[in-house]
């Protein structure tokens, strides 16, 4: 054990946990890593490329090395980083990517083998044999290269989502922060505090200085216990915002239970989408390392890391108690870290420091003007090098502290394309003007990072935030604080022949780096994407600038000159099941039921996904072994009784006032304002470029009211162009338009007996040919005085009728039309039929309706009248358009057992398929039990003057080339005799 | 009177009520809804003596309610009166205006609150990208619930109207439910 006193851990609440399957102990408030550390276990896992043992490097989200597997099963979780996963009772995690266990790694042979694996090597080696790459290689490298292991199971657990809005959203609740929220709450701002540790106070927990001459920590719990009395404050913590969108609007993920053992009732996590008028970036600031020789064996971390373990969760860094401590810096922070570790009771050897002119700030060594230049210790580390004036020498060490300086968290304010700035005071990129609008980086995350300095820029943050909406708000008393020195020496790696790590949870060296330069991969984009830098799930928040320095330092330029780095949201990792948004499987997203579901539900019917309709597919009944089967029965019932299909799906819009007829003159090709009250027409709407672009029926049901039907897919992309053609195009129409698809259940009653089943329904309806003929529309009363509507309109090419009653009803309504046509051989039919019986009668639909497609083609080109304009009409005689000479056929395969495939291209016989010699393509096809035989529809050139000729229809996808014979698209009664009886 | 029987927009014989802590949602099968529009230049009507209300408001005597929709254009409202012709009703009262009935082409839940407007909010917060703090009572929107579109009318700092389209109910009803049921925890 190497647990020290104090910290912010509860030692009356111990936790069990195993790592590796050894048994641990923590206290509530550690994380793993902290738990780990203060177990005396520095080595945790195995590096990407070469293997290499690893042990903690940081103490936050930016962590490179301890990446681990957190719990197991389902719950498994590749690829946490230990240092911010907070410690529970039972956590189990394993580390990751090695062969064998931890401490005697079998791929550890590949560091052997480094020199054949620097930068681009990926690119180098794997290119012959071509065919290797796939089946060979690939696999290799992912089982060598390894990111963890998914369980292959379902996520068990719940995620949500929701909104939240405020005046003010501050993301860190740091010293800066917190100044900033308090500010902002005491002025009656709306405001969120939002941080990704799961206790507050960011730095000020892991930093020794007092406030008002106190621990940190008292003015940490007197703030939160103001805010939390602030009905204008929410406090979420364990929260982190992860991404700057459009319009203030901020991407969160509230990590709501990943700190118990299972969720229980409460969701994993909740993404949240915050709209916020106004924010305050007080990220704070990543501290970066200084690359040396064998930098990376488990015990170097970064020195504000150490600081934080020691303070904060009082966990020493090393394996044993008595192991001595050094730290190598270029500033003073380094020496915080000595004088904290002292203050701990911590053997400090002392703090090497590149400045020649370094001096103890306490009772502790001094190396000034020197360098590490080496280290030993293959699972953790036993000694470094120190070189002073050429002179070497090797101390033994248990850990090693390494402070390069801090990088503000710029990573927000680069969302919008905003560039940081260089700030040479600094040595340090700070956020440049440009970024997302309203956001305003104060703290540590502004390059101000003093605590004094920080909190009082919190507070003017806030200040000017809510000035921007018209707020006021007072400055604040804020503690006593002081500013550690952050004086430094521009000093960013040690020179040497030997590896040293720049990016080290990508295995990317000073070399590599070096290697990139000489082969001119120096653009700051290339470099990143030759050697893999940043690229790694820490997205290198350790390493980009000292990787930026050193390439600065090759190319003989400054740093800014070299390039920036700016980041893409997330901010850290955000899981694919909190952006999922919490619903999965058939709830994965919204399904609109048809009125007559539940019965068809209860009647077995089989369902298919249509948009985000469930459709009745078809309707198997018992001893039907096949699909075909059951269709072939639905559509022969449908030509020899009746059949019943559920046809609400189509789109229905009703459109209402005195222009009503011309507002449709102008949206139909055909002519509309025609059309007497009480009858129904077939109608075309073209694009505004003159294709087809939807077909329905349009009833006048008054003289100023008509209902238009559109197909069901297009029935809200139909409607939205209508409205606009109203309100953008012709405003000074008197026309109103509402969609009302859902309020009526509309039902297809199909075939020879409809009638007479009809009759048996209707309240005093005369429903005779001579009343009611074909196209006809109209008001009227069913089943003893229920409102309904009456279309005698076929899509099978029968005697048809569309009945419409209030949705309500559906349900009851086909309950009594089964009932009531029993001894007339009613049968229900799905989309499948529906789909037989339109392509038996050649009617168009979705397939025919394509996009490319024109009147002409469907044979309908003088439906687009040349009486009056309507959309798309000049565009369908352009050039080019009007002599599309492919026209819709039929088609007959001369084998009728053998289905033409749709989508297959047609050809002359004894052609080669060539672009070239393309005559057109197969649109719908389908087996008909009417013809006995299967059948297609299909655009072939000039194929309305080519009935009777065998052409070949070819799928060379499949290598299927089948004889078919043209024929009338009209499979069923050409005349069309059928309909009109 | 038809001696067909209707179904509620959940498929049920009778509307669905379900209680989650503070929140209770209910099924408003009672509810009538038609469209009403000027035309073009027409004067707004006081349809059952409603002030038909501006911008994203709604009113109600009681009975009959109303709500914006679009520029010149409302819905109108009767509790349990599902089972009359409203629209004829409405047309009645506004001849000049154009009505369409819609009281089967959206299914309404009723959202009430015991414990005040804070858990209405708390509800609206996982489902709407509304700030609550912006709609309180009279207020009425049209917007967004995971992928649906909805009508939304604060009845009162404890009612909450969500009206959708009917066949969408179930999916609305599993939106609403598994958002109060997590409230409850």
């Amino acid at each position: 054990m190497t647990r020290l006193t104090g910290g912010l851990i509860d030692r009356t609440k111990p936790l069990n946990f195993t790592f590796n399957g050894a048994s641990y102990q923590g206290f509530e408030g550690d994380t793993l890593a902290s738990a780990l550390l203060a177990n005396g276990v520095q080595l945790m896992g195995r590096s990407f490329k070469y293997h290499r043992p690893r042990g903690v490097f940081s103490a936050g989200s930016e962590e490179p090395n301890a990446i681990v597997e957190l719990r197991s099963g389902a719950r498994q979780e590749p690829n946490t980083r230990a240092t911010v996963a907070e410690l529970f009772e039972g956590l189990t995690a394993n580390s990751q990517n090695h062969v064998g266990p931890l401490h005697r790694d079998l791929l550890a042979v590949n560091d052997m083998f480094a020199p054949f694996f620097a930068a681009g090597f990926y690119y180098k080696t794997f290119m012959w044999p071509r065919a290797f790459w796939e089946k060979i290689y690939e696999p290799l490298i992912r089982n060598a290269a390894g990111l963890g292991k998914l369980s292959m199971l379902p996520d068990p657990d719940d995620y949500d989502k929701g909104f939240l809005h405020c005046d003010l959203l501050v993301i860190g609740a740091g010293a800066a922060g917190l100044s900033a929220a308090l500010t902002a709450g005491r002025a009656g701002a709306n405001v969120i505090l939002a941080d990704e540790d799961f206790a507050l106070g960011g730095r000020l927990t892991m930093e020794s200085d007092p406030l008002d001459g106190e621990d940190a920590q008292v003015w940490v719990a007197k703030v939160k216990a103001e805010l939390e009395s602030l009905a204008n404050v929410r406090i979420m913590p364990r929260t982190t915002v992860f991404g700057v969108y459009d319009h203030g609007i901020y991407g969160a993920v509230e990590r709501v239970s990943d700190h118990l053992l299972t969720p229980g009732d409460k969701v994993r996590q909740t993404l949240w989408r915050i709209t916020a008028k106004q924010t305050v970036l007080a990220a704070g600031a990543t501290e970066r390392h200084i690359p040396f020789a064998d930098n990376d064996r488990p015990g170097i971390m970064l020195a504000g890391a150490m600081r934080a373990y020691v303070n904060r969760w009082a966990a020493a860094p090393v394996k044993a108690d008595n192991d001595a401590i050094a730290i190598f810096t270029n500033g003073d922070d380094g020496h915080r870290t000595a004088l904290d570790l002292i203050a701990k009771g911590a053997k400090v050897l002392g703090v090497i420091d590149s400045r020649a002119d370094a001096k103890a700030l306490g009772s502790y060594e001094v190396f000034a003007g020197a360098t590490v230049t080496g280290t030993k210790g293959r699972l953790g580390l036993k000694e470094i090098e120190i070189t002073r004036g050429g002179k070497s020498t090797w101390h033994s060490v248990g850990a090693l502290g390494v402070a390069g300086g801090w990088n503000p968290n710029v990573h927000l304010t680069s969302h919008h394309r905003g560039r940081p700035v260089w700030d040479e005071s600094l040595l340090a990129f700070v956020p440049g003007q440009g970024g997302p609008k309203g956001l305003i980086p104060a703290g540590a995350a502004a390059g101000k990072g003093g605590t004094a300095t920080a909190m009082a820029d919190g507070m003017r943050a806030a200040i000017a935030a809510l000035s921007e909406l018209g707020m006021t708000a007072n400055e604040i008393a804020l503690p006593d604080a002081v500013d550690a020195s952050q004086a430094q020496a521009a000093f960013w790696h040690v020179p040497g022949k030997k590896r040293a790590w720049v990016d080290f949870q990508n295995d990317v060296t000073v070399k590599d780096v070096k290697l990139a330069h000489q082969e001119n991969m120096t653009p700051v984009e290339h470099l990143k994407r030759w050697t893999t830098l940043g690229m790694a799930t820490d997205q290198g928040k350790t390493s980009n600038i000292s990787a930026l320095a050193v390439m600065a330092e090759l190319t003989q330029k400054s740093i800014p000159e070299t390039g920036t780095t700016i980041f893409r949201p997330p901010y850290t990792g955000v899981s694919l099941s909190v952006l999922g948004g919490g619903d999965t499987g058939p709830l994965f997203r919204p399904s609109r039921l048809t009125p007559t579901h539940h019965w068809a539900e209860a009647q077995g019917a089989e369902f298919v996904e249509v948009g985000p309709w469930m459709r009745a597919q078809y309707f198997p009944k018992a001893g039907e072994k096949t699909w075909r089967e059951t269709v072939d029965r639905e559509v022969l019932a449908v030509r020899s009784g009746v059949g019943l299909c559920d046809v609400t799906t189509l789109g229905k819009v009703d459109v209402q006032g005195a222009d009503a007829g011309e507002f449709l003159n102008r949206v139909y090709a055909n002519m509309i304002g025609t059309l007497k009250v009480g009858m129904v027409r077939y109608g075309l709407m073209l694009r505004e470029d003159g294709h087809l672009y939807d077909d329905g029926t349009c009833a006048r049901m008054a003289e100023d009211h008509y209902v238009v039907t559109t197909t069901t897919a297009n029935a809200g992309a139909v409607y939205r162009n209508m409205e606009f053609y109203h309100q953008c195009v012709w405003p000074e129409l008197d026309v109103q338009l509402i969609s009302t698809t859902d309020a009526w259940a509309q039902i297809a009653v199909a075939g020879p007996k409809s009638r007479e089943l009809l009759t048996r329904l209707v309240d005093d309806f005369d429903l005779s040919n001579e009343a009611f003929p074909f196209m006809a529309c109209s008001d009227l009363t069913i089943c003893g005085g229920l409102r309904a509507r009456l279309f005698r309109i076929s899509f099978s090419g029968e005697l048809a009728y569309e009945i419409a009653v209030p949705a309500r009803y559906g349900h009851a309504l086909m309950e009594r039309l089964m009932e009531k046509g029993a001894d007339l051989g009613a049968t229900p039919y799905g989309t499948e039929a529906l789909a037989v019986l339109r392509i038996e009668k050649g009617h168009a639909a979705g397939a025919e309706l394509n996009g490319q497609t024109t009147a002409q083609m469907l044979g309908l080109g003088k439906m687009v009248s040349a009486k009056k304009d309507s959309v798309g009409a000049i565009m369908s005689r352009r050039e080019g358009m009007g002599q599309d000479a492919r026209r819709l056929v039929g088609l007959k395969p001369v084998d009728p057992t053998k289905q033409i495939m749709a989508g297959s291209h047609l050809f002359t016989e004894a052609t080669a398929h060539t672009m070239e010699t393309d005559q057109g393509w197969v649109t719908s096809s389908c087996y008909s039990p009417h013809v006995e035989s299967y059948i297609a529809l299909g655009y072939l050139e000039n194929g309305d003057s080519r009935m009777g000729e065998i052409i070949v229809a070819a799928n060379p996808l499949e290598g299927i080339t089948l004889k078919a014979e043209v024929v009338s698209a009209h499979f069923v009664d050409p005349e069309g005799g059928r309909l009109r009886d | 009177m038809t001696d067909l029987t209707p179904i509620t927009a959940l498929g049920a014989a009778a509307p669905r009520v379900e209680t989650f802590g503070a929140l209770q949602i209910e099924e408003n099968a009672g509810l009538a809804l038609a469209s009403l529009a000027l035309r073009k230049g027409g004067n707004t009507p006081a349809p059952f003596g409603l002030t038909l209300p501006d911008v994203a408001s709604a009113v109600s005597n009681g009975e009959i309610g109303a709500f914006w929709t679009g520029r010149g254009q409302w819905m109108v409202e009767a509790a349990g009166k599902s089972e009359t012709d409203f629209a004829a009703l409405l047309k009645a009262e506004a001849p000049e205006c154009i009505v369409t009935e819609q009281t089967d082409g959206f299914v309404a839940f009723e959202v009430v609150s015991t414990q005040g407007g804070a858990p209405i909010e708390a509800l609206m917060s996982k489902l709407l990208n509304i700030d609550p703090k912006t709609f309180g009572a009279g207020q009425a929107v049209r917007t967004g619930l995971e992928h649906m579109t909805v009508f939304l009318i604060r009845r009162s700092d404890e009612k909450l109207a969500v009206i959708g389209m009917r066949t969408l109910a179930g999916s609305l009803w599993h939106a609403l439910a598994v958002a109060a049921r997590r409230l409850e925890d």
